[in-house]
């Protein structure tokens, strides 16, 4: 695909041309991962927003030991082994980094971020886990003190005007996310599951324009392709965080012959299936998207929202079997991963199947087994 | 000459090798050997010692199947399949009326529950670390200064087996060093000790609904210690075996490749 090879280029480039940029005074907007920033409000007072979504490399897991205990979520601890590094080039570039507090494992990292790395400039906020009014208000309060202090640190207006240009790039971006998954769902055309995730992760360190250019091109290029889909069993694959460089689950499912044709992740999956208002007030609708109608996360209470959906796209994707990617000490997730086969098997009438990791390299050989057995059963 | 028309499975386990050759009919011989870290020459040394055992070589072999996580350093097998498939296989073979499998080896430990027709209706492996393992008992005997044969004995004849809580292989080691250094016999501490391996791997079969007609396979599976400890956690007998129950998940291998040979030629 030309899409991806000019995804590729951009990516290999897109710090240098960061730098470019931050030379001639852009500011480069950090943000950690999750989906409770709005990139609007970065590209609406005329600054680059990147997301931080490197992780999978057991060495550099091993180096955030300095920082924190070893209970943690491995890809939490690998955002604190980068950021203190001195070495990542995002962490390093990134002029102010926002981290909205999802749970434990982030407030770690803000932790971290603020007594280590006291020189990095930084705006923590806070993502209640209930949805009703009063979490509504405190996120909207949350992301309009953000609104002021993206101001106040790039000394541009968000103007309404701004904001409704900005939306409208992201929603753009969203929409076209959702056509090409819809494409994988109608069964007609074949879409590798890496190579969506490959769109996904690009997304969040590309420059908007040019990603909205990149979707359209793939899109445009996987419809003109006569493509039957492939066999082999359909697989849901969920879980807290699917990090980019993190690759060891994907590629063992599609070795083995299972085809990825759905994605639900909490963090490093971009929420593609709602877009914001652009009529009325702009800051509401960002926090009604954002928020309220974006599908929780698994620590949000009661967690059946993402359940419930976990069961619509197995159902409306057709799909043979259910990967749920546990990483270790996430424990929102651990203790859904227990119950839920059986809330699966009785809706959708298929097959869950839980495989954990620490980003550790030993784990492939055991992993592969268990996918490998697990796709055995599910074949048709 | 025509070639004697056999069948090989190599179950190239982290600990020990396994080899069944078969023929169209029977089982003709079988052996295990230690891995010894180095999986591509123990899977070529035991499908050489077992066709010694029948005076059959190589071209003897009309299909053969690799299984266990030594399964992909080997280049002469038709096939590979997990081990979880081939013990299934192997077991059923053996007797087809058993509904689950538990399998305890040297570095992990599988329950598996079938399906009346004998393919796999669902399956749990343990956690990612070497408690509910063999490698687990090895250590834990090490520490108490005894040989495996010798810890599986204590099993049995301990009246008030010591509580162990840690499921860690490093901190159990630390806890049992504890346990001696309280006075606590070593027939106590090795009776706790099975009693917690058998409730870690004895809760995944419960969580599979694992009950009759189960089979205990595996290298563990020939520590009586170990077997009469998760029987008396699950409330039921084993059912027995006519063969080694180290070597299922090779027979299964011999099974299967006998079995794609068949279609092939069909």
């Amino acid at each position: 695909m030309d899409a991806l090879l000019k995804l590729d280029t951009h990516l290999e480039n897109r710090h240098a041309q960061l730098k470019a940029l931050k030379d001639h005074g852009r500011k480069i907007i950090g943000f950690t991962a999750g989906g409770y920033f709005p990139e609007e409000l970065a590209l609406a007072c005329d600054a680059e927003a990147i997301c931080f979504i490197e992780a999978g490399n057991n060495t550099a897991l091993m180096n955030a030991g300095g920082y924190t205990c070893r209970w943690f979520d491995p890809f939490w601890r690998s955002q604190i082994a980068y950021l203190t590094s001195g070495k990542d080039p995002y962490y390093n570039i990134a002029d102010l980094i926002v981290v909205p507090v999802t749970d434990n494992h982030v407030r770690n990292f803000s932790n971290v971020l603020g007594y280590f790395t006291p020189e990095k400039e930084s705006f923590v906020f806070g993502v209640p886990h209930v949805k009703d009014k009063i979490a509504l208000d405190y996120y909207l309060k949350g992301i309009t003190r953000l609104r002021n202090r993206l101001e106040e640190f790039t000394g541009k207006e968000i103007t309404d005007a701004r904001l409704k240009q900005s939306i409208d790039l992201c929603n753009r971006e969203r929409e076209l996310f959702r056509q090409i998954s819809l494409l994988r769902k109608s069964g007609e055309y074949f879409i590798q599951g890496r190579d969506f995730i490959k769109l996904n992760h690009g997304s969040y360190l590309a420059d908007k324009e040019f990603m909205i250019d990149i979707l359209e091109m793939y899109l445009r290029e996987i419809k003109e392709t006569a493509c039957h889909p492939k066999g082999g069993p359909s697989l849901l694959l969920t879980g807290s965080t699917l990090a980019h460089g993190d690759s060891k689950v994907m590629d063992i499912i599609e070795e083995c012959g299972g085809n990825t044709v759905v994605e639900e992740f909490a963090e490093c999956i971009r929420p593609y299936h709602e877009t914001v208002d652009t009529e009325g007030n702009l800051m509401k609708n960002l926090a009604e998207s954002y928020f309220m109608k974006r599908v929780c996360p698994g620590w949000f209470r009661p967690g059946t929202e993402r359940l419930n959906l976990l069961i619509k796209l197995a159902k409306e994707y057709n799909v043979d079997g259910l990967i749920w990617y546990q990483l270790m000490f996430r424990e929102s997730y651990k203790v859904e991963s227990f119950f839920f086969p059986q809330m699966l098997k009785k809706e959708a009438g298929i097959p869950m199947f839980v495989v954990e990791s620490e980003y550790d390299a030993m784990e492939a050989g055991p992993m592969r087994t268990r996918i490998e057995t697990f796709i055995e059963t599910i074949k048709r | 000459m025509d070639n004697r028309n056999l069948f090989a499975g190599i179950d190239v386990g982290s600990m020990t090798t396994k080899c069944v050759i078969i023929d169209s009919e029977n089982i003709l011989a079988s052996t295990v050997i230690y891995t010894d870290a180095e999986p591509k020459k123990a899977g070529v040394a035991i499908l050489d010692s077992v066709l010694g055992m029948i005076g059959a070589n190589r071209e003897d072999i009309s299909y053969a199947v690799g299984t266990g996580y030594g399964r992909i350093s080997l280049d002469f097998f038709d096939h590979t399949a997990t081990e979880i498939t081939c013990h299934a296989t192997g077991v059923r073979h053996i007797n087809p009326g058993v509904e689950g499998i538990i399998d305890i080896g040297g570095q992990d430990s599988k329950a598996i529950k079938l399906k009346p027709d004998g393919t796999i209706m669902d399956f749990i492996l343990n956690d990612r670390c070497a408690a509910g393992t063999g490698r687990f008992l090895e250590v834990m005997a090490r520490t108490l200064r005894l040989n495996i044969e010798e810890f599986s004995a204590l099993y049995e004849k301990s009246i008030n087996p010591c509580p162990v809580n840690s499921t860690c292989i490093v901190f159990a080691e630390s806890e049992v060093i504890s346990l001696v250094a309280q006075g606590n016999t070593k027939t106590d501490i090795a009776a706790g000790l099975h009693q917690s391996i058998a409730r870690r791997v004895g809760n995944m079969a419960k969580r599979l609904g694992i009950a009759q007609n189960t089979a205990f396979v595996g290298g563990v599976s020939k520590n009586a210690g170990m077997r009469k400890a998760l029987e008396d956690y699950l409330g039921i007998v084993f059912v027995s075996l006519s063969v080694d129950p180290q070597i299922t998940g090779a027979l299964g291998a011999a099974v299967m490749a006998r079995g794609r040979y068949d279609k092939q030629r069909q």
